[in-house]
C-alpha cells in the first residue's frame, strides 16, 4: 500500500541545516498495523506528516496505493488525504466551536457526502466508540479519554484505508490509553492498515511490526507476529 | 455546508464578543453613513428623470459677462421666445412662462378669496406639450391657447374646490386680482415622482397679455432679462447641441444691446439641460424655499462616507488577522481533513458577509437616529421611506456584499495560507510582516481621522470668524420689517410713524434692502474724474436719510442728502477709490452719470460688507427713492442693547402691523440673524465636519482598543516576566503604547500637509478669511494624540497592574 525509498527531509534555518529523514525506504503492506519510535527528533512526526500528505519531502520516492505522490500538488494530495486517510493527533485537536456530532461529521463534509447519510454514519461511528451521548456537547466540555475517542471517530467515519495516529495515548492516563489501543486493534481487524508513532513500548505491542529510527534513519526493524 | 460555514460563523462571532462589537459598530457607522448619504444623492440625481425625451430638453438662459465679474440670469428676453421657431432649426418644441403670481384670486362658486398664492405661472399652449401630465379632466389639445384660462393640479384643485370632483371643476370661474375672469378647463396630478417644477396653477399667457396685467413690470425688449421670463425648448432627437448653441450664440450677436457692450459687458444665451436645474446654483430653482443641490458638496458627503465605510472596514481586516492565530488550529485541523482553499476561503467571507450584515441591520437603527440629527441639511423628503424603493434595496444589497468582500477578502487569504503541520504541532510563531500590512492600515485610519480633526478645527475657526468679524455696519439690535411691494407708500409711512413713537425704539428709517443682503440691485455709471471717463458697476442702496442712522454708517466726508427723493449720492469708500480719488473729499461735488441721468456725489460714507464674507467689499452708493416702490422696508434699531427688553417692542410692532395689514403676516428680520444666514452653508459644513470627525476618530479608536487588547494578550507573558524583573507600570505602559504612538507620529505627518492643502483650497472661497495658524495643527495632534493614550491606558493599565504570578501561571 505504501512504499517509500530514499525519502529525505531537511529543515533550513539562516545556518544549519538539520537532517529530518536520510534516505529512510519501508514498504507497508494493506492491513498492517506498524508502530514508529525512536527518540525525541528522530523524524518520527515528520515521517507521519509526509506520509499524511501534510508535509513535502526533498527528494526519494513515495507510493501510495501504487501511484506516485511525491511530486503531486497541494489539491492533489488534499483530494487524496480527504478519501483515504485518517488522523489521530497527541492533542485530539477537535474544532472548539463545533459539537461532537459536527467535529466527526466534518470529514464526510469535504467529501461531499449527503445529509442524510452523514447523519446515518456519524451516529454508526458515535455508536461504536460510546459517546452517542456526548454528541451535542462542545470539545471543552469532554474527558481526555472522550475526546480522543471523538478524535478516532473523526479519523474513521470515513472509512479510510490508512489511519495516521501521532502518540494517541500521549495525553491520556493508562486507562484511558489501553481503550484507545483496543479501538486501533479493532479497527485493523477490521482491515484498516495503521501506522502510529509512539514512545510507548506498550503502546507498540499492540502493533504487528515496530520500525525504530534514529537520526532521520531506520535502525531496527522487528516483526511482532 | 453553507449552514455549517453559518453555524460557525456565529458561534464565533458570539465567542469573541468584544471584537464581533467592535467589529459590527464600526461597519454600522460606516454603512450608515453611506445609506444616508446614499440616500440623499440618489434623492438628488432623481429630479426630473421621468419625462419623455427628457434629455432633450434645454432652458435657454441669460449669461452676462461685465468687467470684473460674470452674472446669470435663469430668464430669457421676451422676443427670443418667438424669434427661435423661425431662426433655430433644431426646436422640436419651445414654451415660454412667466413666473408672476396674481395678488389675489377669488373662486366665484363659493366667493372664497386667497391672496399671494405661489407656485401659479402663465403658460403658453406649448407648455403641455413639452412637460407631460396625466389628464384628469379636460384634454392637452389646446390647453391654455385662448386668454383666461386655467388649468390647476389635483392639489390646487383641491384647495380652490374641496368637495367637487376634476369633472365638475372643469368650467369653474375663477377671478383674479379682483377683474379678472377666467375658467378652469383641466385638472392635471401633481407628478407623482420627484420634479423642480413645482407649479400647481397654469394661467394662459394670453390672459396675460390681454388683461393688461404685462404692465406689472415686464419689458418686451431684447435687453431686458428677467428671471421670471422662463424658456424651455425640446431639440430634434439627432441635433446636435453644439450647433444649436452656435447658431444661439449668432442670435445674441444680433440682438446685442449696444450700449452695455459699450462697457464692455457680453450677453450670451445658454442651453441649460433639464438635470442641471437641480444643480445649478447660478439659476437657482423655482422652489425659493430650498436652495440647489450641490454637486461638490454631494460629492464630499460621498467620501465621507466612502472614508468611514473604508475605516470600519480596515478594523475589520486588522481584528481578523490579529486574531488569526486563534483560528489557526481550526484551519490546520479542516485542512488536514482535505479542505480545499477555496471552501476555507468561502467560509471566511460567509462569516464576514455575516457580520455585516448584523452592521447593516444595526446602521437602519442608526438611520433613522442620523436622519433626525441632520435634518436641517438633509432635504425633507428624504426620509426612510426610501428605503422601500426596489432599486435602493438592491444598491444596499451590493453595498453589503461588496463590504463583506473587501473586509473579508485579506483576512481570509491570510488565514488560509497557514500551513497545517506548524499549526497543529503548535509551531506557528506571529509573523512580523502581517503585521506590518495592518500597521499601513491603522496608519491610514489615524490619518483620516487626523485630517477630519484639522479640518473640523479650522472650519469652526472660519465660521467664528466670519460671524463675529465686525461688518461695518451696526449688526446688533437691529432689525426690520418688509412690507408687500403693492401696498401704498402712505400705509409703509403710518405703519413707520407709529412704530418710532415706541419708546423702545432708538432710530428708525425707511427703505430698501439692509446694508448686506442677498439680493442687490446694481447698473452701470459713469464719471468723469478730471482724467479720464471711468465705467464701473455701482450698487445701489435704497434710504431715507436716517438709514446710516440706524446702522452706525460713518459719514467719512461731504453732508447727508438734502431730502429722501433728492437725486444726490452717497458712495462708499471703495467706490470713490474706484473712481479714481485718493481722499474721500476729492469725490464730492463730482457727477456721476448712471441711465442718461446725471446726479452729483454729496458724501463718502466708511465701507461696510454688503454680502457675506466671501465676496469683496464693491461701490456701493446710498440713493433715496428715486423711484416707486424702492422704500419697502422698514428698518429700526432698539433703545436697548438687551435682548431681553425687547420682546415688548416687539408685540407693539406686531399690533401695529395687524392694525395696518390685517390680512398678510407680520415677519420680523433681525440683522444678526440675516448675516447668520450669510454662512448657513459653512454652518452646515461645520455640522457635518463635526459628525465625521467624531465618527472617524470613533472607529479609528475602536480599531485601536482592539489591536491594544490583541498585543497585551500576545505579550501577557512578556509583561509578567518584565514586571518580575522589576519593570515600572510607566515604563510598560511606555512599552505597549510606543508601538502605536509612533504610527500616530506617522499618521500626523502625513495627514498635515494634505489637510493644509485642502483647507487652502477651502478658504480661498473666502475674501476674508481666518489664519491657517500652526496651533490648529498643534491642537489637532494633541487631540488625537489624548485620545490614543485615554483608550490605549484603558487596557493597558489594567494588564500591567495584573499580578505577574498569574499571567506566568496561565502560559
Amino acid at each position: 500500500m505504501i512504499k517509500i525509498k530514499d525519502l529525505e527531509k531537511y529543515y533550513k534555518t539562516e545556518e544549519l541545516q538539520t537532517i529530518a529523514l536520510n534516505k529512510l525506504s519501508f514498504e507497508v503492506k494493506q492491513g498492517e498495523f506498524i508502530a514508529v519510535m525512536g527518540p525525541s527528533g528522530c523524524g518520527k512526526s515528520t515521517l507521519l506528516n509526509i506520509l499524511g500528505m501534510l508535509d513535502d519531502s526533498d527528494g526519494g520516492s513515495f507510493i501510495f496505493n501504487g501511484e506516485e505522490v511525491i511530486n503531486y500538488n497541494e489539491r492533489k494530495r488534499a483530494n487524496i488525504r480527504k478519501h483515504n486517510i485518517g488522523f489521530v493527533f497527541q492533542s485530539f485537536n477537535l474544532i472548539d466551536q463545533l459539537t461532537v456530532f459536527e467535529n466527526v461529521e466534518l470529514p464526510l463534509i469535504y467529501t461531499g457526502v449527503k445529509k442524510a447519510e452523514r447523519k446515518k454514519k456519524v451516529h454508526e461511528v458515535l455508536e461504536k466508540m460510546q459517546i452517542m451521548h456526548r454528541r451535542k456537547h462542545f470539545p471543552q466540555q469532554l474527558s481526555g479519554g472522550q475526546q480522543q475517542r471523538v478524535a478516532v471517530a473523526r479519523a474513521v467515519v470515513n472509512d479510510p484505508k490508512l489511519i495516521l495516529a501521532d502518540e494517541p495515548t500521549g495525553n491520556l492516563d493508562s486507562s484511558n490509553g489501553n481503550e484507545v489501543m483496543e479501538l486501533l486493534t479493532e479497527l485493523n481487524n477490521q482491515g484498516a492498515t495503521i501506522i502510529m508513532v509512539t514512545h510507548s513500548e506498550h503502546d507498540a505491542k499492540y502493533s504487528h511490526r515496530i520500525i525504530r529510527m534514529l537520526d532521520g534513519q531506520k535502525v531496527t526493524e522487528n516483526s511482532l507476529i | 455546508m453553507i449552514r455549517n460555514y453559518f453555524k460557525i460563523a456565529w458561534r464565533n462571532l458570539l465567542e469573541n464578543k468584544l471584537f464581533s462589537a467592535i467589529n459590527i459598530i464600526s461597519l454600522a457607522i460606516g454603512l450608515c453613513a453611506s445609506f444616508v448619504i446614499g440616500l440623499i444623492v440618489y434623492y438628488d440625481f432623481t429630479f426630473d428623470t421621468f419625462h419623455s425625451g427628457g434629455d432633450r430638453i434645454y432652458r435657454i438662459t441669460s449669461n452676462f459677462k461685465s468687467l470684473e465679474k460674470d452674472f446669470y440670469n435663469s430668464g430669457a428676453p421676451i422676443p427670443l421666445g418667438t424669434s427661435l421657431k423661425s431662426t433655430i432649426t433644431n426646436i422640436d418644441v419651445t414654451s415660454s412662462f412667466f413666473t408672476m403670481s396674481p395678488a389675489s384670486i377669488k373662486i366665484v362658486n363659493t366667493n372664497q378669496k386667497y391672496e399671494y398664492l405661489e407656485k401659479t405661472i402663465y403658460a403658453d399652449e406649448n407648455y403641455f406639450d413639452l412637460f407631460e401630465y396625466q389628464w384628469l379632466a379636460g384634454t392637452p389639445e389646446k390647453a391654455l391657447a385662448a386668454p383666461y384660462e386655467v388649468i390647476l393640479t389635483k392639489n390646487r384643485a383641491k384647495k380652490y374646490f374641496p368637495t367637487l370632483n376634476p369633472e365638475q371643476i372643469v368650467g369653474q370661474s375663477l377671478i383674479y386680482n379682483d377683474t379678472i375672469p377666467a375658467t378652469v378647463m383641466g385638472v392635471v396630478a401633481n407628478y407623482a415622482k420627484r420634479s423642480d417644477l413645482i407649479f400647481e396653477e397654469f394661467i394662459s399667457v394670453k390672459t396675460f397679455e390681454s388683461s393688461g396685467m404685462a404692465s406689472i413690470g415686464l419689458d418686451n425688449g431684447w435687453n431686458n432679462t428677467n428671471s421670471a421670463s422662463q424658456l424651455f425648448v425640446k431639440l430634434h432627437e439627432n441635433a446636435s447641441v453644439t450647433d444649436t448653441q452656435e447658431q444661439l450664440d449668432k442670435l445674441a450677436k444680433e440682438h446685442e444691446d449696444k450700449r452695455l457692450a459699450e462697457f464692455g459687458m457680453k450677453r450670451k444665451f445658454y442651453l441649460q439641460p433639464l438635470n442641471d436645474l437641480h444643480f445649478n446654483s447660478d439659476y437657482g430653482i423655482f422652489n425659493d424655499s430650498i436652495s440647489p443641490a450641490s454637486k461638490p458638496v454631494l460629492l464630499s458627503l460621498g467620501c465621507v462616507a466612502l472614508f468611514l465605510l473604508l475605516l470600519g472596514s480596515i478594523n475589520f481586516i486588522n481584528l481578523n488577522t490579529a486574531q488569526a492565530t486563534k483560528r489557526a488550529k481550526e484551519i490546520g485541523i479542516r485542512k488536514t481533513f482535505g479542505v480545499s482553499k477555496n471552501q476555507l476561503v468561502f467560509q471566511f467571507l460567509i462569516e464576514s458577509l455575516l457580520l455585516t450584515v448584523v452592521a447593516a441591520i444595526l446602521s437602519l437603527l442608526f438611520s433613522s437616529w442620523l436622519f433626525h440629527i441632520f435634518s436641517d441639511i438633509i432635504p425633507n423628503d428624504v426620509g426612510f421611506e426610501l428605503f422601500a424603493n426596489l432599486e435602493i434595496l438592491i444598491y444596499i444589497l451590493l453595498l453589503i456584499l461588496i463590504v463583506a468582500f473587501l473586509s473579508g477578502f485579506y483576512p481570509a487569504l491570510v488565514l488560509t495560507r497557514f500551513r497545517p503541520v506548524l499549526v497543529l504541532k503548535n509551531q506557528l510563531l506571529p509573523s512580523n510582516n502581517k503585521s506590518s500590512f495592518r500597521k499601513y492600515l491603522t496608519t491610514f485610519q489615524f490619518v483620516i481621522a487626523q485630517i477630519f480633526v484639522i479640518a473640523t478645527i479650522l472650519v469652526s475657526k472660519q465660521v467664528n470668524f466670519l460671524i463675529n468679524k465686525d461688518m461695518g455696519f451696526k449688526t446688533e439690535a437691529v432689525a426690520y420689517v418688509r412690507t408687500w411691494s403693492n401696498t401704498s407708500i402712505d400705509k409703509r409711512l403710518r405703519f413707520m410713524n407709529e412704530i418710532e413713537a415706541l419708546p423702545e425704539i432708538r432710530d428708525i428709517s425707511l427703505g430698501g434692502n439692509p446694508p448686506a443682503s442677498n439680493s442687490t440691485i446694481s447698473d452701470v455709471v459713469t464719471c468723469f474724474n478730471g482724467q479720464k471717463e471711468i465705467h464701473t458697476e455701482l450698487q445701489l442702496l435704497y434710504g431715507d436719510q436716517n438709514y446710516r442712522d440706524v446702522y452706525d454708517i460713518q459719514l467719512l466726508a461731504g453732508r447727508e442728502r438734502l431730502n429722501d427723493s433728492i437725486k444726490e449720492y452717497i458712495i462708499n469708500e471703495s467706490c470713490s477709490k474706484v473712481l479714481g480719488f485718493e481722499n474721500p473729499e476729492d469725490a464730492i461735488g463730482q457727477v456721476l452719470l448712471l441711465n442718461q441721468e446725471q446726479a452729483p456725489i454729496v458724501g463718502v460714507m466708511s465701507d461696510f460688507n454688503q454680502r457675506s464674507l466671501k465676496s469683496k467689499i464693491e461701490p456701493m452708493a446710498l440713493v433715496g427713492s428715486w423711484h416707486r416702490q424702492t422704500f419697502h422696508t422698514i428698518h429700526f434699531s432698539f433703545q436697548d442693547q438687551n435682548m431681553k427688553s425687547w420682546s415688548d417692542a416687539i408685540s407693539k410692532v406686531e399690533n401695529i402691523w395687524k392694525g395696518i395689514y390685517p390680512s398678510t403676516t407680520f415677519k420680523l428680520n433681525f440683522m444678526d440673524d440675516t448675516v447668520q444666514q450669510f454662512y448657513q452653508e459653512e454652518r452646515k459644513t461645520s455640522l457635518l465636519l463635526n459628525w465625521a470627525m467624531g465618527l472617524s476618530v470613533l472607529i479609528s479608536c475602536l480599531g485601536l482598543l482592539g489591536l491594544v487588547i490583541h498585543t497585551t494578550e500576545r505579550r501577557t507573558k512578556e509583561i509578567g516576566i518584565r514586571k518580575v524583573l522589576g519593570a515600572s507600570i510607566m515604563r510598560l505602559n511606555l512599552l505597549i503604547c510606543t508601538e502605536f504612538i509612533s504610527l500616530l507620529g506617522i499618521a500626523f505627518v502625513i495627514a498635515a500637509p494634505i489637510a493644509w492643502l485642502g483647507l487652502n483650497k477651502w478658504l480661498e472661497d473666502f475674501s476674508y478669511r481666518t489664519d491657517l495658524s500652526w496651533w490648529v495643527f498643534m491642537l489637532s495632534g494633541i487631540v488625537m494624540l489624548i485620545i490614543a493614550l485615554l483608550i490605549m491606558s484603558v487596557r493597558t493599565f489594567s494588564i500591567v497592574n495584573a499580578n505577574p504570578i498569574n499571567s506566568l501561571k496561565t502560559e
